[in-house]
C-alpha cells in the first residue's frame, strides 16, 4: 500500500525520493509530478545562463547521504585524484553535465519511474488519518513544489527588451543585466564573452560568499541558534541570508576587471538604452505565490510570517503534523526551517527529517 | 563541516573506539601500558583542544584543517609525553598516533556520513551513536585501568629487624622494607617485576642477585658485606636507583655488576654510592645508562663499561680509584660526558702502564666520545691503548 507521497517531480523532491528508498520500496512512495525527469526545469535554467559549473561542491547531489560525494565518482571518470584533493581544498565543483549524469544514474537504478503519478496536485487537504491529494489520502506528504515562477520586476513586464536570465536568450551588442546573484555574474561574463558591452544594474553590491548561504547555517551549529530567534529576528535574518551573492575569486574578477578598462562593463542605478536587458532576479519569492500553498495556508488558517510558512525546526507544518501523520515542505518554502532550503542539501536535510519523522510514527 | 561541540566530541570519541581497541590488544601483546595511556592522553588533549580552541576558533572546518590540527595534536601529545616521563617508544607512539588520526579522518569524512544520514547537517552529532561510542571509551578505559589496578604487584612489607636470607622472591611482587629492615644473607630475584624497595641487605654469595629476569627494579637498597658482587644482574633487565654498596675489603668483587643483557633494551643505575670493591659498577655486553652516581677507593676499575657494551656514563663522581677510573674496554663504545674524576692513584704494584692513575682510559678497540668532564689530581688525564678511539664531542656516535 502507498503511504508517503511526494508533491513535486523536481530535484527537492527526487532527493527525498533517494532518501526514502532507503525505507520504502518504489510501490510504496507516490511521487506526484508532471515531468519524469527530475532535472527538467533545472536543465533549462542551466542551459540558459550557460552554466557549466555547479555552484555547489562534492556534496551538492541527490544521494541520501553527504558521502560519498560527487568528487569520487569525478575521479574515477577524470582518471585523476584532482577531484578529490580540490574537495578537500573545498574548491570542487562538479560540472553540469557531471551532475546531470548523476540524476540520470540516480533515476534509472532507484525506481524513480516506477513511482512516478504523473498528475499535477492541485489541492491538499488534512483529512483524518493523513492529507487528501485531489482524492487519493496519504499518511505522510512532502511538499516540494519547486519555485512559483520566474521573477521579472514590474516595470519591466511590459518591456520588450527584457528576457528572463533563465529563458533561452542570445545576446544583443548592448546588455543590460539586472540582478546581483550567481545568474546575473554569470550572465555579465557570457554577455561579454559574447562580444557585448555590459550594464550591471543592481540595487546593492554583491555579496561575495562560496554558497547561498554562510557554511554554519548548513549544519546544527548555526542552525539552532537560527530556529531559536523570535519571529520577526528571524524574518530579518532571512532576509540578509537571502540577499544575492556570487562566489568570490579571480574567475570572476579578472574578466570584469579587464572589461571595465575597456570600457565595455560599468554598472548603473538603473536600465537605460541597452538593446537587451537580461533580468537576473530570480524567482518570485512566498508562499503567497505558489496556488497549492497558498489554498493550503488559507483553508487550514496556518501560520505565516511576513512572506515565508511557519515550520518546525524539522520542517514539518506545526499543526498539521502530528504522531499519527506528517506534512512538510521541501524546497524554497522550506527556507522558515533551513535557509538553505532551495539549495540541494536542504533538500536532504528534509529529505532526512521527513523520514525520521515516518519512521517515529506510530502508525507507520 | 561546521561541528557543533557536541558532535565535535562525539566524532572524536567514536573514531578513537577502535584506536582503543587496538591500543588494549597491543598492550596485551606487549605486556606494557603505554599504548592505553597514549591514547587516552589522545582522547584528553583532543577534547580539551576541542573544548577550548577548535570550536571556538573553528566556525566551519574545511577538510583540509585535519592536516594542521593533527600535526598540532601531535605536537602537544609528545610535549607531555616526554614532559611527564611517560615510557612510550617514540615512533610506534606516533604510529598509534597516526592511526588514530587517520581513523578520524576516514570515519569523519566517509564512515559516520555513511552510517548516519544526518551526520553532516546534525554537526557531527551521532544521537545513539555517540552516546554509545562515548560509553564504550569510558568503558574501555575503566576496565584497563581495573586491570592496571588488579595486575598491580602485592607488596610484602619487610618489618623492622633482621630477616634471615637468602631470600629468593619467586613471584611478581614489591618487596618494601620498613624502616630497619634488614636482610641477611642476600637475596634473589627469580621472577620479572620484581621491585625491591628500601631494604638493608647484609652478607650473602651476592647482596642482590637478578637472573634471567626482566623488570626488576632496585630503589633505596644499601648493600655490604657481599662476598662477591653487591648487586649481580645477568641476563636480566633492571633499573637501580638510589643504592648504597659498601665493598670495602672485598677486592674481587664489584660493586654493581650488570652482564650480558645487551638484548633487553637498556638498564640504569642511576643515583648511588659505591664504596671499594674491584669495580664500583661494571657492565658487560649491555646497554646501560650510568648516571648521578658517587664511586670511590675501588682497585680496578671506578666505572667499567666492557666486553661490547654501550654506556653512556653522565654525571657521576668518581674519587680516589687505583689504577683507572672511567674505563671503556674490549670493543665498546662509550659516552662519558659531564663526570668529576678526582684524585686518581697510580696502581704502582700492578707495574702496568696502563694503571698508572688514569682518569678516562679507552682499551683494546674501544671507542670514547667525551664532553666536559672534570679531570682533577690525576696522574693521567687520559689514555687509549690497542687501536682505541678517545675523542671530545657533545654527540654520541652510536
Amino acid at each position: 500500500m502507498t503511504r508517503v507521497a511526494v508533491v513535486g517531480s523536481g530535484l527537492a523532491g527526487f532527493t527525498a525520493y533517494q532518501t526514502l528508498r532507503r525505507a520504502f520500496e518504489p510501490g510504496e512512495i507516490a511521487v506526484f509530478g508532471t515531468d519524469a525527469d527530475p532535472a527538467a526545469a533545472w536543465r533549462v535554467r542551466a542551459a540558459a545562463i550557460r552554466q557549466r559549473e555547479m555552484r555547489s561542491e562534492s556534496d551538492g547531489h541527490c544521494l541520501p547521504t553527504s558521502f560519498p560525494g560527487l568528487a569520487f565518482s569525478s575521479i574515477r571518470r577524470r582518471r585523476s585524484v584532482r577531484p578529490l584533493v580540490e574537495s578537500v581544498l573545498d574548491r570542487y565543483h562538479p560540472s553540469v553535465d557531471e551532475f546531470l549524469s548523476h540524476v540520470a544514474r540516480l533515476r534509472a537504478r532507484s525506481g524513480w519511474d516506477e513511482s512516478l503519478v504523473p498528475r499535477r496536485v492541485e489541492r491538499v487537504r488534512a483529512v483524518d488519518d493523513g492529507f487528501d491529494l485531489d482524492g487519493d489520502c496519504f499518511r505522510h506528504v512532502l511538499l516540494a513544489l519547486g519555485h512559483p515562477g520566474l521573477n521579472v520586476p514590474e516595470e519591466l513586464r511590459d518591456d520588450p527588451r527584457a528576457v528572463h536570465s533563465y529563458e533561452p536568450h542570445d545576446y544583443a551588442p548592448t546588455v543590460t543585466v539586472v540582478g546581483a546573484g550567481l545568474a546575473a555574474a554569470t550572465e555579465w561574463l557570457n554577455a561579454l564573452a559574447a562580444g557585448a558591452e555590459v550594464v550591471s544594474v543592481r540595487r546593492r553590491e554583491p555579496v561575495r560568499r562560496p554558497l547561498n548561504v554562510p557554511r554554519q547555517y548548513f549544519s546544527r551549529r548555526g542552525l539552532a541558534g537560527y530556529h531559536r530567534l523570535p519571529q520577526r529576528e528571524r524574518v530579518e535574518r532571512l532576509r540578509t541570508l537571502s540577499t544575492a551573492s556570487f562566489p568570490a575569486g579571480a574567475r570572476w574578477d579578472e574578466p570584469l576587471e579587464l572589461a571595465a578598462r575597456e570600457g565595455r562593463f560599468r554598472v548603473e542605478q538603473s536600465v537605460n538604452g541597452s538593446e537587451q536587458v537580461i533580468c537576473a532576479t530570480g524567482f518570485r519569492r512566498g508562499f503567497g505565490q505558489d496556488p497549492l500553498l497558498g489554498r493550503l495556508v488559507a483553508e487550514h488558517e496556518l501560520e505565516t510570517a511576513d512572506e515565508w510558512l511557519v515550520l518546525d525546526s524539522d520542517s514539518t507544518v506545526p499543526v498539521l503534523s502530528d504522531t499519527t501523520r506528517t506534512l512538510a515542505v521541501a524546497g524554497a518554502p522550506a527556507q522558515w526551517a533551513f535557509p538553505a532550503a532551495d539549495t540541494l542539501a536542504g533538500a536532504r536535510y528534509v529529505a532526512h527529517r521527513f523520514l525520521r519523522r515516518i519512521q517515529a510514527c506510530r502508525t507507520r | 563541516m561546521s561541528y557543533t561541540l557536541r558532535g565535535r566530541i562525539e566524532s572524536r570519541l567514536a573514531a578513537l573506539v577502535p584506536v582503543l581497541l587496538a591500543a588494549c590488544a597491543l598492550a596485551g601483546a606487549l605486556h606494557r601500558w603505554w599504548p592505553v595511556e597514549l591514547v587516552a592522553l589522545m582522547a584528553v588533549v583532543g577534547i580539551a583542544l576541542d573544548l577550548e580552541v577548535w570550536h571556538r576558533l573553528l566556525p566551519y572546518q574545511p577538510a583540509w584543517a585535519m592536516l594542521p590540527i593533527g600535526a598540532l595534536e601531535l605536537g602537544a601529545l609528545m610535549a607531555i609525553v616526554y614532559g611527564f616521563g611517560l615510557h612510550a617508544p617514540l615512533w610506534p607512539a606516533v604510529a598509534l598516533f597516526g592511526a588514530g588520526w587517520l581513523a578520524a579522518v576516514l570515519f569523519g569524512q566517509a564512515g559516520f556520513p555513511l552510517l548516519r544520514l544526518g551526520y553532516a547537517e546534525d554537526g557531527g552529532e551521532l544521537g545513539r551513536l555517540g552516546g554509545v561510542a562515548a560509553a564504550a571509551v569510558v568503558l574501555a578505559f575503566a576496565g584497563s585501568a581495573a586491570t592496571y589496578v588488579v595486575r598491580l604487584p602485592p607488596v610484602v612489607h619487610l618489618s623492622a629487624g633482621i630477616h634471615q636470607g637468602p631470600l629468593v622472591i619467586t613471584r611478581r611482587e614489591v618487596l618494601q622494607g620498613e624502616p630497619g629492615a634488614v636482610v641477611r644473607g642476600g637475596i634473589v630475584v627469580a621472577h620479572d617485576d620484581v621491585a625491591i624497595r628500601n631494604v638493608t641487605v647484609v652478607g650473602g654469595e651476592n647482596g642482590i642477585t637478578v637472573d634471567g629476569v626482566r623488570g626488576t627494579t632496585i630503589d633505596g637498597v644499601t648493600v655490604s658485606g657481599a662476598k662477591l658482587d653487591g648487586i649481580h644482574v645477568r641476563l636480566a633487565g633492571v633499573v637501580i636507583r638510589n643504592c648504597t654498596v659498601d665493598m670495602l675489603g672485598n677486592r674481587l668483587g664489584q660493586g654493581i655488576d650488570i652482564s650480558f643483557n645487551m638484548n633487553l633494551g637498556m638498564s640504569m643505575v642511576e643515583g648511588c654510592t659505591v664504596v671499594g670493591g674491584q669495580e664500583g659498577i661494571t657492565t658487560h655486553s649491555s646497554m646501560t645508562d650510568i648516571m648521578d652516581n658517587r664511586v670511590s677507593r675501588t682497585t680496578g676499575e671506578a666505572i667499567a663499561v666492557d666486553e661490547m657494551s654501550m654506556g653512556m656514563a653522565s654525571h657521576n663522581i668518581v674519587r680516589d680509584a687505583l689504577g683507572v677510573a672511567l674505563y671503556c674496554s674490549d670493543r665498546s663504545m662509550c659516552m662519558f660526558e659531564h663526570n668529576t674524576v678526582v684524585a686518581t692513584r697510580s696502581d704502582a704494584a700492578s707495574g702496568l702502564r696502563t694503571r698508572g692513575g688514569i682518569a678516562v682510559l679507552a682499551n683494546f678497540q674501544s671507542e670514547v666520545d667525551l664532553w666536559q668532564n672534570r679531570l682533577v689530581g690525576n696522574p693521567v688525564a687520559m689514555g687509549a691503548t690497542t687501536n682505541s678511539i678517545l675523542r671530545t664531542t657533545s654527540r654520541r656516535r652510536w
